[in-house]
């Protein structure tokens, strides 16, 4: 049976090249994330842990107690060839380039194998009075440092001295790298610049020595003292734990992602394989007649997909570390997650071959059982693959509706509670149930949309319509794999948007006025339409300010609004009302000051003016609010006390506030400029990224999907070759051919496009208002034409996918048609 | 036996009227080399107006290939091939494509009509494609003829071998063309169904005037026919004027089929 699986794979080989390629892909993702993961590990242990990664053993002391007195107790043990007490002496030193002037100097090991500072140039120093400086400095080797010695207690300078820089250290990839500057001197001079009692040992190991049994006889040897000995893997790894909180979270996310782009994978190998079988179930039902079992059968074609899927997860594990290298030569060691060269884990390479390879199988499967279903008379009958319904079918079907309604029930609960978690179980619960319902849904929606077709389409589209539902199961697998991709990546699209809307708009009405200039006097006139002159103001509106006497017969500040033009240059008055003429809008402290209620009527006066206002109490404004008019009516003369501007929207708004403050120092000292433009632009930025980001990775899938709609199509031009051919004989012309393979794509694109994109949406908004629930306002935001490109990509995506398989079809020749099978 | 003609060189012969379709020195070679197979070598032939010819030799002697060449649908090696007026030898694929599907008619032993639409819509399928709408009269008249009537809202798949036939004919016959190809158009019918396909094929050429020209193994099936034209190892063997099934199998047994 081996070689028959051979020879048909040699065969089917061109066929089976496009559907690994989905395999490839996935793994790939699989591959580079562990691979990244594993560096970003490696690169943070080199640096932050350089220390411990070359010691065979280190000894901590747990109470922080000196350990001065074990280092000759150790150099004595078998085994140990060197023991390092690590020393560190806190000095002040000039440095060039560096304002901050503390520095941690650290003790260079005496023996070559304990020195771990990466030199990048010049040397460690080997006697008193030399210094190595770390990366980044802007001294050099041969400059010539003054140091301060400092009372560790105190503080004060006790004594000054001299070092020469004989070398600089890379420090690259430490995070901790960056907050004082570090040197290393020789254990003498650490201590004559009075460093502290060594809490930390580093051994090494004689050559021939096994590190772990090192340890043991370290512990041993320092028995009842308190201490820990841990190898030099652990110790670097206890010290570079506490960075590492968010890296774990984004393998996580990117494993997350890892996840949908197998999935998706697997859908698309489970089609071509159940196709490929279709095809063969001549060449399968020829075995069964001269005497093969259906055991043998599907042996058969296990086994075929085991070959592929191992051949094509190598592949994908390859160029996964090829990705890996790539990002992080991308990356570098300069960013939050440091990365340099690439490690391949063992573990890494495993997963992405077992991943391929089971997904693979596992896909295989159901395709392995339809070919045992295969009676040997199906040989000397023509073909006419029925779609079957089978009572998997129904029991999917059952378990898909019951994800889909538990889940949707936890989403409509995570809104009512404004919990994201439970949105989030049941998100994934009900997607799950999506895509089993899915092979019921998507049939009967693409023969309505196929019938709307045939109509629009002509003869060529509604012959593709027939071709698109006359096999039900495959084609809602070709779609459900686009229908993942597109959901998700639609439910991020509109989370994205309307978490952006729901943050601006709460920006809005905590901070109406794009910018705010006020003053402790008063502003100049001229100030309002100097600044409405500057490139990227929009717009603004004068308040004028006076005291006033209220209620209680205090003086109180108040100031004046015209509603009309204050109205155009606030982004939202959710939280300031303005007041109509004859209204008073008091914040609730000084309705509070003056005993007032809603609805009162309060009288204010300014010398011999006296006026009665209608109260309203509410917003978030700092002084009461009159009607400019009724301000002027009091105070003639009250001057603007402060300003609103409205900015541009898009790009420029920095300058734009750069420019206002500057003009505004200019007029007014002691005038200040407040903004929140900078603060939601960079809002802006943050999702913008995450969206890239988020989007990119998912179009891994999508893409999968379109080589899977891609590989449908071809796949089904080999199936109809004859019908192909006798198309032609009757007259279809090569265009017209193209075109039918076209409509086909189009019709199953399409339909996975719209429903992915109501449903993504869908999840979307759900994420959005469990998300953001407990703000006082959640916007939706649909952004019609990000969605409207989605739809757009997809299917003509989809569209392109169907070049390659049509140009073969409109090769097909007429005589196809009529000859032998 | 004829010998093999070379194309002369210059003008070619005017064609004859009354001629449907006409071919002169029409080879096919396969391959190349010493595997070359030269399924047709040098055929010379006519069909008549209105007539109703059976390829007939046996098994390899080039039958199928000499229909593919005539129908256009496969590319001779050299050699002309006239439907009417027209050197279809001379045509471009989408030329020919077109010329197929409105002068025309096939109808193959099996997998005849597309799975995906019913007997009426395989009925129209080239008119359709041609942009061409069937003159309802003779689509009725057609339609009545064969006995399909009751059946037009049927998929291929719930018709019976014959039925299925003779839909094929009736997708033929229906934009009248000059001419109707049939490749063993009862290879794979019972006798009963067989004769009715075969009596069908008859009269649209005795009633109407269509020209059918039909390859068969079959002697029984060649005596419907007007003329039967022999063909052996790619080369016409000979004819028979109103064949009968004695005098067409004693025909072939000189062949040696
Ligand atoms: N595509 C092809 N490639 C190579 N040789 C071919 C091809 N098609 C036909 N032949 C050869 O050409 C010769 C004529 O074939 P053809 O199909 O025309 O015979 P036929 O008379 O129709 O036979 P049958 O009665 O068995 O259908 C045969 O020797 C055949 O092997
Ligand atoms: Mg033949």
């Amino acid at each position: 049976m081996l070689s028959t699986t051979l020879a048909g794979l040699r065969a089917h080989l061109p066929r089976l090249v496009a559907a690994t390629l989905a395999v490839v892909i996935a793994t790939a993702f699989v591959a580079a994330t562990l691979v990244l993961n594993e560096t970003a590990r490696a690169t943070l242990l080199r640096a932050a842990g350089a220390q411990y990664v070359g010691a065979d053993a280190v000894v901590t002391a747990r109470d922080g107690g000196s350990l001065a007195g074990d280092v000759a107790t150790l150099t004595a043990l078998p085994g140990v060839a060197a023991v390092d007490p690590t020393a560190t002496a806190d000095v002040q030193a000039a440095l060039p380039g560096r304002s901050a002037a503390y520095l941690q100097v650290g003790s260079v090991a005496a023996d070559p194998e304990l020195r771990w500072q990466r030199v990048t140039a010049g040397a460690l120093p080997d006697r008193p009075g030399e210094l190595a400086l770390g990366l980044p400095t802007d001294a050099e080797v041969g400059d010539v440092v003054a140091v301060s010695v400092l009372d560790p207690a105190t503080g004060d300078v006790t004594a000054t001295a001299e070092a020469t820089v004989t070398g600089l250290v890379d420090l690259a990839g430490d995070p901790a790298a960056g907050v004082y500057a570090h040197g290393y001197a020789v254990p003498a001079q650490v201590s004559a610049w009075g460093a502290t009692d060594p809490t930390e040992l580093r051994v090494a190991a004689a050559p021939g020595t096994d590190p772990a049994g090192l340890v043991a006889t370290v512990a041993a040897a320092l028995d009842g003292r308190d201490v820990t000995v841990s190898t030099g893997e652990e110790a670097a790894a206890s010290a570079v734990a506490y960075v590492t909180g968010n890296r774990l979270a984004l393998t996580a996310v990117l494993l997350v992602f890892a996840t949908v782009a197998v999935l998706v994978a697997g859908l698309v190998i489970a089609n071509t394989l159940a196709v490929l079988v279709a095809q063969r179930t001549r060449d399968l039902a020829l075995l069964r007649c001269v005497g093969a079992t259906s055991r043998q059968v599907r042996r058969s074609v296990l086994a075929e997909a085991a070959v592929t899927g191992l051949v094509a997860s190598t592949v994908g594990v390859g160029a996964g570390i090829g990705l890996a290298a790539v990002v992080s030569a991308l990356v570098g060691t300069d960013s939050p997650i440091p990365l340099e060269g690439v490690t391949v884990p063992l573990y890494a390479v495993a997963a992405g071959l077992a991943v391929g390879t089971l997904t693979t199988l596992v896909a295989a499967l159901g395709p392995a059982r339809a070919a045992t279903r295969v009676a040997p008379l199906a040989a000397l009958r023509p073909a006419d693959p029925a779609p079957l319904r089978s009572r998997g079918g129904l029991l999917r079907f059952a378990t898909g509706l019951v994800l889909v309604l538990g889940g949707s029930a936890l989403m409509a609960l995570g809104v009512v509670m404004a919990q994201i978690y439970p949105a989030l179980a049941g998100g994934a619960a009900s997607f799950l149930g999506v895509v089993l319902l899915a092979q019921r849904a998507v049939p009967p929606v693409v023969a309505a949309a196929g019938r709307a077709l045939g109509r629009a389409g002509g003869l060529p589209g509604r012959l593709a319509a027939g071709n698109a539902s006359r096999n039900p199961r495959r084609t809602a697998a070709t779609a459900t794999a686009l229908l993942i991709g597109v959901t998700l990546t639609t439910a991020m699209v509109v989370g994205a948007a309307s978490t952006r809307a729901t943050a601006q708009a709460g920006l809005d009405s905590a901070y109406p006025a794009d910018v705010e200039i006020g003053a402790y006097g008063e502003l100049p006139s001229s100030l309002l339409p100097q600044l409405e002159e500057v490139d990227g103001v929009a717009g603004g509106t004068a308040l004028a300010g006076a005291d006033l006497t209220g209620p209680d017969g205090q003086p109180t500040w108040v100031q004046g609004v015209d509603p009309a033009d204050a109205g155009a240059v606030l982004r939202s008055t959710a939280d300031l009302p303005l007041p109509a003429l004859g209204e008073v809008v008091l914040p609730p402290w000084a309705a509070e000051v003056w005993s007032v209620r809603d609805g009162d009527e309060v009288t204010l006066t300014a010398g011999a003016n006296s006026r009665t206002l209608t109260a309203t109490v509410g917003g978030d404004a700092s002084t009461p609010l009159l009607y400019a008019a009724d301000l002027r009516g009091l105070v003639p003369d009250a001057p603007a006390a402060t300003l609103w501007l409205r900015l541009a929207d898009g790009d420029g708004q920095r300058d734009a506030i750069a420019e206002v403050t500057e003009l505004t120092g200019a007029a007014a000292p002691d005038a200040y400029v407040t903004g929140l433009a900078s603060e939601r632009a960079a809002i802006d930025q943050v999702l913008d990224a995450m969206l890239l980001v988020v989007t990119g990775l998912l179009g891994v899938a999508v893409l999968i999907a379109l080589i899977g709609v891609g590989n449908t199509l071809a796949l089904s031009v080999v199936e109809r070759r004859q019908e192909n051919g006798l198309l032609r004989a009757l007259g279809l012309t090569r265009g017209q051919m193209r075109g039918l393979l076209a409509w086909e794509a189009l019709l199953v694109a399409g339909v996975a496009a719209v429903l992915g994109v109501l449903v993504g949406g869908a999840y979307g908004l759900i994420g959005t208002a469990s998300l953001l629930g407990g703000q006082d306002v959640v916007v939706v935001d649909v952004p019609w034409v990000q969605v409207g490109g989605i739809v757009v990509v997809a299917t003509v995506a989809g569209l392109l996918a169907s070049v390659l398989p049509a140009r073969r079809a409109a090769r097909t020749a007429p005589v196809a048609a009529i000859a032998a099978v | 036996m004829s010998v093999p003609v070379m194309t002369v060189p210059g003008e070619p012969p005017a064609p004859v009227s009354s001629a449907a379709v006409r071919a002169t020195g029409l080879t096919k070679v396969y391959g190349s080399g010493e595997t070359a197979v030269h399924a047709l070598a040098g055929v010379d032939v006519t069909f008549e107006r209105g007539g109703f010819t059976a390829i007939m030799g046996p098994s390899g002697s080039g039958k199928s290939t000499l229909m593919h060449c005539l129908a256009g649908l496969d590319a001779a090696t050299s050699g002309q091939v006239w439907l009417g007026g027209t050197e279809l030898t001379r045509l471009r694929d989408d030329q020919l494509t077109r010329l197929r599907r409105e002068r025309i008619g096939f109808v193959f032993q099996a997998f005849n009509l597309l799975p995906v639409l019913d007997a009426r819509e395989n009925i129209v399928l080239p008119m359709q494609l041609a942009g061409r709408r069937p003159d309802p009269a003779w689509f009725d008249a057609v339609v009545a003829r064969l006995g399909l009537r009751e059946r037009l809202r049927h998929r291929p798949s719930e018709l019976s071998g014959g039925q299925q036939q003779r839909v094929a004919i009736a997708r033929a016959l229906l934009p009248r063309p000059d001419v109707v190809f049939a490749d063993e158009p009862t290879g794979n019918l019972d006798s009963r169904a067989g004769a009715e396909v075969l009596d069908l094929l008859r009269s649209s050429v005795r009633e109407t005037g269509q020209t059918v020209v039909m390859v068969t193994h079959d002697p029984t099936a060649a005596s419907y026919a007007d003329r039967v034209v022999l063909l052996a190892d790619g080369r016409p063997a000979g004819e028979i004027d109103r064949p009968t099934a004695a005098s067409v199998l004693e025909a072939l047994r000189g062949l040696g089929g």
